[in-house]
């Protein structure tokens, strides 16, 4: 129950996108989403969707994974595409209840909303699919590594996304274990008011957070006795680096850009 | 056989805020760790060895005497990475010790810290991984794996640092029994073919008996020491200080003391089963 949690799971394969660089794999993810959300019609927001269900058909993953990540936002989506219904500006085509107007701009918005949304997390699932969570965190450190100038612990946030991510599933384990522990002894988690549910969960967060700095302190030794002592010095075991793989891929993205660019230029904008 | 780690007179106790007496946790220990031995340090919870283990690597520093690694001074600032290289410590929880989220990830952790080129950390990684048999799962998440699998690429990070020692704390306890022996051999293994002198410390009299030398603690001293036979065949001085002695030796001595003519300094199943035949031989 608690261990179904699919967002930023990574999916083991050999597939392109398993094999290409994740600091190419994340600056990609980024040019994504900025067209996304410039896309101002629907040919431009088509053309982007479909090369990001194309990439996912591409990555290997099973579908039912991407769709188990669609299923947590599902709410989200629906509830904004709503809220875009209703407020549309110009003329109205139906109206509900004497005050709450539906326009045409209103369903080109509520339309827009919920595949932006929709393809945004579909194409970031794909990152979190295809990369390994230390690759994910490598890449973002050597991609960030020009602000240290700014004095910004690069190594550091690294470090901590890398032991985060890391202990996830360590610390999901450990919830099962006290919530069975604590129900054995007669807990009661699924009955009661708000209120009542949220003095239950106590039970469970107190052990949990002791058991967390414990944990801590080990892993802390762990790391002394392993000679750790912060970025300075460090080498990496994987280094990174381009092949001709990104370079298709980064000639591909480049095509759909140009695309959307041309769509948003040819074609007349549906949604401001 | 050269002396490796050589704790003379060593100290410790906990440093606390209010003015109390804060007991000595070691007083005045001397022991000495030879290259290439195995070493097993027994004792009681609260006996003050996994506190002596921890000053081995600078994780702790003693309050009086000296504790000296390969000629380097604990008490040293400048030694301080040196002796961790060189005395590795793996801990109890093999959880909490992996740092990465895949295997061979974690493995190159320690030697990442050193500063290796990475054609290296490759080749140490592999080698190590083979050294406990955990190369065909190095593209796995350790979470996946059994606490014993877990505890030996723990161990294995530390090898890839390439130790003259490795200290390991209580590497067994959390273990279910087919974990443990598989810890067991590991260490073994690395002892007899990679020369890696052993200090295993833990509370299970059985997995001493394989040791070079056994050294008992009890409160913060040294209580006695010698090859397993020696120690345990002091099954009194043992059981006055609530120490257990390993089962075959157990069952020996409660035979003698009903007054069965047995030899002395029996350890293992083995040795056990063939004593028994013979005093059985000779009553028919």
């Amino acid at each position: 129950m608690v261990r179904d949690i699919a967002l930023g799971q990574y999916f083991p394969g050999r597939s392109v996108l398993h094999r290409m660089d994740a600091r190419v794999k994340i600056v990609l993810l980024l040019l994504y989403i900025v067209l996304i959300f410039v896309g101002a019609n629907f040919a431009a927001l088509l053309l982007t969707t479909a090369s990001v269900l194309f990439i996912m058909g591409i990555s290997g993953v099973p579908v039912k994974m991407y769709l188990k990540s669609l299923k947590m936002i599902l709410f989200i989506v629906l509830f904004t595409s709503l809220l875009n219904l209703f407020y549309g500006q110009g003329e109205p085509l139906v109206t509900l209840f004497g005050f709450m107007n539906i326009t045409q701009a209103g369903i080109n918005n509520c339309i827009f909303v919920a595949v932006r949304i929709a393809t945004l997390i579909l194409a970031s699932s794909v990152l979190t699919f295809t990369t390994s969570p230390t690759d994910l965190t490598d890449a973002l450190e050597r991609l960030m590594k020009p602000l240290t100038i700014f004095h910004i612990k690069v190594h550091e946030i690294a470090m901590m996304m890398t032991i985060a991510l890391r202990f996830v599933p360590t610390l999901l384990e450990e919830t099962d274990k006290i919530m069975s522990a604590q129900k054995a002894r007669g807990a009661d988690m699924e009955s009661g008011g708000l209120m009542q549910r949220v003095k239950a969960l106590l039970p469970i967060l107190i052990p949990l957070f002791v058991s967390s700095f414990r944990r801590a302190g080990d892993l802390a030794m762990a790391m002394e006795c392993r000679c750790y002592r912060g970025g300075e010095g460090r080498t990496r075991m994987s280094s990174m680096h381009m092949g001709t793989l990104d370079a298709w891929v980064i000639g591909f993205s480049a095509l759909i850009l140009a695309g959307v660019i041309v769509c948003n230029l040819l074609l007349p904008a549906t949604i401001r | 056989m050269s002396l490796f780690i050589h704790a003379d007179h060593v100290s410790f106790q906990y440093q606390t805020d209010e003015e109390e007496q804060s007991k000595e946790v070691l007083s005045q220990v001397d022991l000495q760790v030879r290259q290439g031995e195995f070493l097993a340090l027994l004792g009681h919870n609260g006996s003050g060895k996994s506190t002596l283990a921890k000053h081995f690597n600078t994780m702790l520093l003693p309050s009086g005497g000296h504790v000296l690694v390969d000629g380097m001074d604990t008490l040293d600032e400048k030694a301080k990475y040196e002796i961790r290289r060189r005395v590795g410590l793996v801990l109890q929880n093999p959880d909490n010790q992996l740092v990465a989220s895949i295997v061979e990830e974690d493995v190159a952790f320690g030697p990442e810290n050193l500063g290796v080129p990475p054609e290296e950390i490759r080749r140490r990684v592999d080698d190590a991984l083979k050294a406990v048999e955990m190369y065909e799962y190095r593209r796995h998440a350790p979470y996946k794996l059994s606490g014993g699998q877990k505890q030996r690429i723990a161990i294995a990070g530390i090898i890839a640092m390439q130790p003259k020692c490795i200290v390991l704390d209580e590497p067994t306890a959390m273990l279910d029994p087919r974990g443990r022996t598989e810890v067991l051999s590991t260490i073994h293994k690395l002892n007899r073919e990679k020369g890696i002198t052993i200090v295993l410390i833990t509370h299970y009299m059985d997995e001493a008996v394989g040791a070079d030398r056994v050294v008992v603690m009890d409160n913060g001293r040294i209580l006695t020491e010698g090859n397993p036979r020696e120690v345990f065949s002091q099954v009194e001085l043992l059981k006055t200080h609530q120490l257990d002695v390993p089962q075959a030796t157990e069952l020996i001595y409660r035979l003698k003391s009903c007054g069965y003519q047995l030899p002395d300094g029996i350890l293992d199943e083995d040795e056990c089963v063939a004593a028994l035949e013979q005093l059985l031989k000779a009553e028919i």
